[in-house]
Order: C-alpha cells, then sequence, then structure tokens
C-alpha cells in the first residue's frame, strides 16, 4: 500500500484553515489524488470557504471561521472525499512549451545519467509531464515525474538569483520559473513561456494537474 | 477635490496596505495586508470611507500634506506625534490642511503603525488589492517600500465623521498557539520545552518572517529534516535547521519545506507583531476548537 492509497489526513492549519493531507512524501498517486480533490473541492461550493490551494501531496482549504469551524468543514470534506473522484475531474488542459536547451548545468547532467546532451534533451521531452503543483512563487510550476534514469539531486550550491523563463531540473521533476527567484536546482534552459503576468486575472495560465509537452528550439 | 501627501523621512519598510489579496495562493502570491490587522481595522473604523493605509515601521516617518482637506487617522503601537512642530496624543484623528507637516518619531511600544486618509491612494490595484507584497515586488507604490521624496496622490474625497480610538493593546502574557502541521515531528520533550522556555524576539524580523533568539535550548536535540513543501498560514512557527525558530507573518512565502511546529492563533498574531527585539515571548498551547471563541479577526 503506497502513502497516496491511505484515507488522507484532516490536520487544523491555525484556526482558519484546514490541510487535506494525501502523504507525507512526494509520490505520484497523493499528488494525483491531491490535484483531483482540490477540483472536486473547487465545483462543491463549501460552506465558509474562501479559497482552496493543491499543494504537491495535499491541498489548503482557507475557512470563514465565523461561518464554519474545522470540525464542520471536516465533515463537509469527508464526504466529498468518499463521493467518485473520476467522474467529476475535467479533462486536463494541454500545454505546449518550446525551450532552448542551453543550460550552464546541461552538460554535467546529462554525463551524469550517462547521455549525450542531445539524448539527455530527448529523454527529457519525450513524454509528456503533468503540472505537480503551483505556489511556490508568482507563476512557478513543478512538473513530473521523469523516468527513474532521469534522477539527479539538487545542486550543493544555490545560484542566487535566476531570471523568469529558466527551466530547472532535479528530483525527478522539471521546474519553470515566472519571476527571478534563487534556486539549488539544476539550471538546463530557457523558455520565452510566461506564466505569470499580474496585469491579467488570474495571473497564471497553468493549473495543477494541467499536461505539459517541452519541445527543444534551437 | 485634489490632494496629496510627499514623504520627507521614512524609516525602512515603509509600505501601503490594504486589508490583503486574498486568493492568489495558488499562483504564487501571500495576501499580505497589515502586520497589525486589529490597529488597521481600528483606524478604519474612526472615517466613514477609509482608504488603504501606510503601514509604517519603529523609526516613523515624516510628511508634508498638500490640496484640500482631509482627515487622516493615526493608530497602532505607540508613537510620538508631531502636527506643525505640537505634540499629539495616539492615537489619533487630525484634520489636515494643506502645508501641515506631520513628523511621526518612535514611541514606547510597537513595530508598527498606521495611517488611513479619508481618501484613497491613487494607486492602481492589483490583482484586487493595493497591498505591497515585499516578497514578490507586487502591488502599493511601484512595488515598493516608500522612499522620501515619493507623492501619493489621494482621490475619491468623503465626509468625516469622527469617534473616539482606544490604545493599542500593550498586554504581556503568553502568546496562544495551536499545534502545527508538523508537531509530531518533534517529541514529546520538545514540545515542551517549546512551552516552557522563554525566547526572544531577535532582531532579524520582517514583513516575512520573525526569528526567535534561544531556540537553541529548545530545539537543539532535534533532527530538522527537510520535507515535501506544504501550503504555510501566517502565523506558522517555523525551525530551521539550525533550530532556530521563524515565525511567518504577512508576506511568508506561500509555501515552505522545513518543520512546523506551532500556529500563532489569529487573535494573538496582532499582539505578536508588535513585539520589539529582546522581548521575551512564551507560547501556550490551545485547541483549534477554542480559536474561534478566542477571536477570529485577522
Amino acid at each position: 500500500m503506497t502513502a497516496g492509497s491511505q484515507y488522507p489526513t484532516l490536520i487544523p492549519l491555525g484556526g482558519q484553515a484546514l490541510l487535506v493531507r494525501f502523504g507525507t512524501s512526494l509520490d505520484d498517486a497523493a499528488n494525483r489524488r491531491a490535484i483531483d480533490f482540490a477540483r472536486l473541492a473547487a465545483l462543491a461550493d463549501l460552506p465558509g470557504v474562501l479559497e482552496i490551494v493543491p499543494n504537491l501531496v495535499s491541498v489548503l482549504l482557507r475557512f470563514e471561521a465565523t461561518v464554519i469551524d474545522f470540525d464542520w468543514l471536516a465533515g463537509e470534506v469527508r464526504l466529498l472525499l468518499s463521493a467518485r473522484l473520476e467522474t467529476h475531474i475535467p479533462t486536463p488542459v494541454e500545454h505546449a512549451i518550446g525551450v532552448v536547451f542551453d543550460g550552464p548545468d546541461l552538460a554535467e547532467l546529462a554525463a551524469g545519467v550517462g547521455l549525450t546532451e542531445a539524448q539527455f534533451i530527448d529523454s527529457h521531452n519525450a513524454q509528456p509531464l503533468r503540472v505537480l503543483a503551483t505556489g511556490f512563487a508568482p507563476g512557478f510550476v513543478y512538473l513530473g515525474f521523469h523516468p527513474a534514469e532521469l534522477v539527479v539531486p539538487r545542486r550543493t550550491a544555490v545560484r542566487p538569483m535566476v531570471p523568469a523563463g529558466t527551466v530547472l531540473f532535479a528530483a525527478g521533476q522539471t521546474a519553470i520559473t515566472a519571476t527571478a527567484i534563487p534556486t539549488g536546482w539544476n539550471v538546463i534552459g530557457h523558455t520565452d513561456f510566461a506564466n505569470f503576468d499580474a496585469s491579467k486575472t488570474p495571473p497564471t495560465l497553468m493549473r495543477a494537474g494541467d499536461s505539459v509537452r517541452f519541445e527543444a528550439l534551437s | 477635490m485634489s490632494a496629496a501627501i510627499e514623504i520627507l523621512r521614512a524609516g525602512p519598510l515603509v509600505t501601503v496596505q490594504d486589508a490583503g489579496r486574498f486568493g492568489m495562493l495558488a499562483h504564487g502570491i501571500s495576501a499580505s495586508g497589515p502586520m497589525d490587522r486589529a490597529a488597521f481595522v481600528t483606524a478604519g473604523r474612526a472615517l466613514p470611507i477609509a482608504g488603504a493605509a501606510i503601514e509604517f515601521t519603529r523609526a516613523g516617518l515624516s510628511f508634508r500634506f498638500a490640496g484640500d482637506p482631509v482627515q487622516v487617522v493615526l493608530a497602532g503601537g505607540a508613537f510620538e506625534l508631531k502636527l506643525n512642530g505640537h505634540h499629539h496624543d495616539w492615537p489619533e484623528i487630525i484634520a489636515l490642511s494643506s502645508g501641515d507637516l506631520i513628523d511621526i518619531t518612535p514611541g514606547s511600544f510597537g513595530n508598527y503603525g498606521y495611517l488611513r486618509f479619508s481618501q484613497e491612494f491613487d494607486l492602481p490595484p492589483i490583482l484586487g488589492s493595493r497591498s505591497t507584497n515585499t516578497i514578490t515586488g507586487l502591488g502599493g507604490f511601484y512595488g515598493r517600500s516608500l522612499q522620501v521624496g515619493d507623492r501619493l496622490s489621494l482621490v475619491d474625497g468623503s465626509r468625516f465623521a469622527v469617534e473616539t480610538l482606544t490604545p493599542g493593546s500593550r498586554d504581556g502574557g503568553s502568546i496562544r498557539v495551536t499545534w502545527g502541521l508538523h508537531a509530531d515531528h518533534f517529541s514529546g520533550d520538545i514540545r515542551q520545552l517549546f512551552l516552557d522556555r522563554e525566547m526572544t524576539i531577535s532582531t532579524r524580523l520582517n514583513r516575512m518572517g520573525v526569528r526567535l533568539d534561544g531556540g537553541g535550548a529548545v530545539f537543539g536535540g532535534a533532527s530538522i529534516l527537510s520535507l515535501v513543501s506544504d501550503s504555510i498560514v501566517p502565523g506558522d512557527i517555523q525551525i530551521l535547521g539550525d533550530g532556530t525558530p521563524i515565525v511567518l507573518m504577512r508576506d511568508h512565502q506561500p509555501t515552505g519545506g522545513y518543520p512546523r511546529i506551532a500556529t500563532i492563533i489569529a487573535a494573538d498574531l496582532d499582539r505578536f507583531a508588535q513585539l520589539r527585539p529582546g522581548t521575551a515571548v512564551r507560547f501556550k498551547s490551545v485547541a483549534p476548537a477554542c480559536v474561534l471563541k478566542l477571536g477570529s479577526r485577522g
């Protein structure tokens, strides 16, 4: 039995938020269940719920404590969890993202997994990835999962700042920055795709659960 | 009606804040909003229509007002206030005339004070809010702290009504917490130490977080692992790898991977935000079900 197939844990965060946790480590099943539950909860119009935020393996429900309390909301959540999820979930949106694979860590990464740079890029782009989570920084997306032979750890040194549109790689995942941030991930390329525009509502294009296919640009 | 203020002196981290930019966590933006929400709300209640606030820090602020008359409410903490060189009480409501000079200097307690005018700042809402988010550089005055020479226009005038203001609470006493997302990662002994030992507010504090000194005696024996990243809420107390506790505040990162032992309840987070460096803090655990009865603002 994997962590993702166990009954989720309902945890209070302070007095105004409930976390539905599907696992305590990142795995595919827990991530899928979190994303599916977030989509279902968004359609359910739960009383007093102000905001629904999917994470890697959990979903945050921020609630108005003068309208509903934790125990009442927990009951509503348990009812939702017992519903048949697959009948409610819309088909994921698909995105095609062009990437210039010119990152400073690409050569070392490819060599580390026994591939040429071209082979690494082909393997990286072979399968569409799923948006595992958003929310770490404006427009930032975690995408996964790559097959086991491509899994490498993060760098030991943190780069103080990488620009928006940097394509990152570590821990079996690819990530795309949409603002300048510091990162300990490997830098493998860059994209013109911009997943954050503060002048638009909503300000981001990708949602957890969306499908992303990468194309190598020269 | 037209009016404006010009900043003549500003301490660090003086920002424009309204109630907050809610609903943007999934897009990677925490809500921001006033560090002391109660003081912000108190200031607003004194006016029939109140705009976003200027949140200033311990060093205070000076500005000159120009234009058609407006009212301004000054509240939060305890600061020294002068209008054209003459001392005024704190908190205070003042009718400003063109040319008036307001000078706010450090007072006896608190880290944050608020100015709210009977008009709104002529600044565009970004994603539904005028709050400045210091971590992303969004909102407020071009996404940044106010500096000497900045000029903020006021628009949408309204009539004035005056209420009595009560000074902010300086109540000491423990800060109440609920056990956090990762409380079970800490042994019972460490959780007890966390409640028993006094810690102090360090000098490393800003809108994102407040580091506590004295955490080594509590968490020295704990092994702090990096965890799968999960939602953060304001008031979360996360323990860094070296055992330093940091209380995450209004401009927190939306998600984080350090263990969080407890969360300061909303009713006590305003009071906590006002505690100055060097102040001793003791935490007291309460059940989540009690939190509503203890007040739910924030």
